[in-house]
């Protein structure tokens, strides 16, 4: 059992964030962010469907990336990120509907959310470690769930409604910012793209700052950091809350798109769903879950029109988990470093999992 | 009041024990396999299909409790050794992610072979109507599946405790290598208790599916339930499951006359409490970290 927390606390993937921070890092990116902004009218003009699912997929690769960036670097898993996301989401709903529809007001009001909810799950959670603080996380989150689901406040402070209990709060309009108004799908996927560009730029670069060499040297030895004289409690508590605002903001965008704030959105499906994509695309390489988090929503998408899209998806999870355990991330880089050795390296890999069930 | 007390009192000692039933699979294999095993609320809803599926074909409730267990315990096997066999010195979170994966595709499966409408387990005539309990009219099934769960925790927690085969697994769990070095085949040890707490989860499913209704997300709905079990009584412990399933039945039963819409978040504030105080749980160990 010893084993288990020991590993939770020190997750055995390298990131290093450096290979985006080179020249032919920064180009893909770039490259990424124009192509993208290309396809996207192409897109509206033939097929509108394809472009709602993109901005979708964007949405979800914020929110991978957001936890990417607490679990992969300071090797804090979170079970509970569905939390920040919804109370982001619900946020932006209220302020849409009662005060203004300014993006420019509302995002940084979900984003403050999503960081105040963040540093309470993660000042009560960091007591404990690995395992047991992924199992706090889960367990507040939850709680805000139920709390959300049963329409607590309103109960508490006498109002008809607050979260809308289980329907949620509907009909929620899509952001207008002096004058721009984000209602077409083609501006809302502009203001996505541009939201999570910056976004990743923001966390690329706090990756590499001392503090997230810090974070980064908690998850390597959380004793030795203590020791020299950091304070590792306050240092995850506001990676914690950092990471909980970029969430906060993918509700943020999430909900006005989708006009509806549910309670599933704080469901802890949606939190797990969200480790199964950092896993996918490659834990710690910050690019890597944003691509684990588009494949996830494509395959679900794509896989609805079959009776048994779960068996594939969960096939392929399977699959990736035994044979490519380093993610889409790791299958990429290994192919472009060695790209003779294919079908060797594949051919190895099945023999060596061959051999491990007949043990 | 004292009719609805004694009510909820056999209510929330039934259901602690069929979660009991749960939560002594999970913790098990965690315990032992070092897996913290998402799949198992999938492998207790595939056990109340099977139930479905025999009582429906053989019309006897008696050969479902017997057969569908079994056939979920081959299910188990087949994952223990085709999927988490390959896994076992990689770090765990890959551990969650299969299973999880694996849950999601059994869900797809049932959905795909059965359909979404929910079904129930028929109930043998024997076990149908109520009987007096003191001043309450109590469902006779339901004290049936009381006294089955009971008497099934008795045992495992003997077979844990005193024999030979228990007294290996806690050591396999224990030193592997040393097990391992003593001619033992811990392979083996470890496909057989995964497949036991298959078998658990099974038996959980046909007795339950005989109360509630059988539907493809009741797999997901009582994992998390069973975790916070196993996290209270302590990751690893059987001891610390059991009495932790208990208590959250009582408290789910107590709940229920109180304030039903707030027991979910009660449950939810003890497993808190519990981790913040003594993360190991009321029996784990103390925390390694």
């Amino acid at each position: 059992m010893k084993s288990v927390v020991e590993f939770f606390d020190r997750s055995q993937a390298s990131p290093t964030g450096n290979e985006l921070l080179s020249g032919q890092g920064r180009l893909a990116v770039l490259v990424s962010i124009v192509v993208l902004a290309l396809f996207a009218p192409i897109a509206n003009a033939y097929e509108p469907f394809w472009l709602n699912m993109l901005v979708r997929m964007m949405i979800f690769a914020l929110l991978a990336l957001s936890l990417d960036f607490i679990f992969g670097y300071a090797g804090l898993l979170s079970f509970g990120h569905a939390a920040m996301f919804g109370a982001g989401g619900y946020a932006a709903a209220m302020l849409i509907t009662d005060v203004t529809a300014n993006a420019l007001i509302v995002l940084p009001i979900a984003m403050v959310v999503g960081a105040v909810v963040a540093g309470i799950i993660g000042w009560f959670s960091v007591r404990a470690h690995g395992i047991y603080f992924a199992m706090l996380t889960l367990a507040f989150a939850q709680m805000f769930y139920v709390i959300a689901f049963t329409d607590l406040p309103a109960t508490v402070l006498g109002l008809e409604s607050f979260t809308g209990g289980d329907n949620g709060l509907f009909g929620i309009q899509r952001y207008e910012t002096f004058g721009v108004d984000f209602t077409s799908t083609l501006l809302y996927f502009y203001l996505t793209l541009a939201t999570v560009a910056l976004s990743f730029v923001a966390l690329l670069r706090l990756s590499n700052s001392p503090f997230g060499r810090v974070l980064q040297g908690i998850r390597e030895n959380e004793e030795r950091i203590q020791f020299l004289g950091y304070n590792v409690q306050r240092y995850k508590v506001l990676g914690f809350a950092l990471s909980g605002a970029f969430a906060g903001l993918a509700g943020g965008l999430y909900v006005p798109f989708q006009s509806v704030s549910h309670p599933g959105l704080l469901h802890w499906m949606i939190s797990g769903e969200l480790v199964v994509m950092l896993l996918l695309g490659g834990l710690g390489t910050l690019w890597g879950p944003m691509l684990g988090a588009g494949l996830v929503i494509f395959l679900e998408e794509q896989l609805a029109g079959f009776a048994s899209w779960e068996i594939i998806l969960g096939g392929i999870f399977v699959v990736v988990v035994i044979f490519a355990p380093q993610g889409l991330a790791g299958a990429i880089t290994s192919v472009r470093n060695d790209p003779k050795n294919v079908v060797t390296n594949a051919k190895r890999a099945i023999r060596n999992y061959v051999d491990k069930v007949r043990k | 009041m004292v009719e609805s007390v004694l009510r909820a009192t056999l209510l929330g000692l039934q259901l602690g024990m069929t979660l009991a039933l749960i939560a002594a699979g999970l913790t098990l294999i965690f315990g032992m396999l070092d897996v913290i095993n998402f799949a198992h609320g999938a492998l207790y809803m595939l056990g109340a299909y099977f139930g479905t599926v025999i009582a429906g074909q053989f019309g006897s409730f008696w050969l479902a409790l017997l057969l569908a267990p079994l056939m979920v315990g081959l299910v188990g096997a087949a994952i223990e050794i085709l999927s988490l066999r390959p896994l076992y010195d990689r770090n765990p979170l890959y551990h969650i992610l299969l299973t999880f994966g694996i849950a999601i595709m059994i869900q797809g499966a049932i959905i795909q072979i059965w359909g979404a409408q929910s079904r129930q387990i028929p109930i043998p005539d024997l076990l149908s109507g109520t009987v007096a309990v003191g001043p309450v009219n109590y469902p006779v099934y339901w004290l049936f599946v009381l006294g089955v769960s009971t008497v099934l925790i008795g045992i495992v927690w003997l077979a844990i405790e005193r024999s030979d085969l228990g007294i290996l697994m806690q050591a396999s769990a224990h030193d592997t290598e040393m097990v391992s070095a003593l001619g033992i085949d811990v392979s083996k040890v470890f496909t057989g208790v995964f497949v036991f707490g298959a078998i658990l989860a099974g038996i959980a499913g046909v007795l339950l599916g005989g109360s509630r209704s059988v539907h493809p997300g009741m797999g997901f709905g009582i994992i998390i339930e069973a975790f916070i079990i196993v996290v209270i009584g302590g990751l690893g412990s059987f001891r610390g499951a059991v009495y932790a399933a208990l208590l959250i039945g009582l408290v789910t039963a107590y709940g229920a006359l109180i304030a039903p819409t707030l027991t979910e978040l009660f449950l939810f504030i003890m497993m808190a409490i519990v981790l913040m105080a003594k993360p190991s749980g009321l029996f784990g160990a103390t925390e390694a970290a």
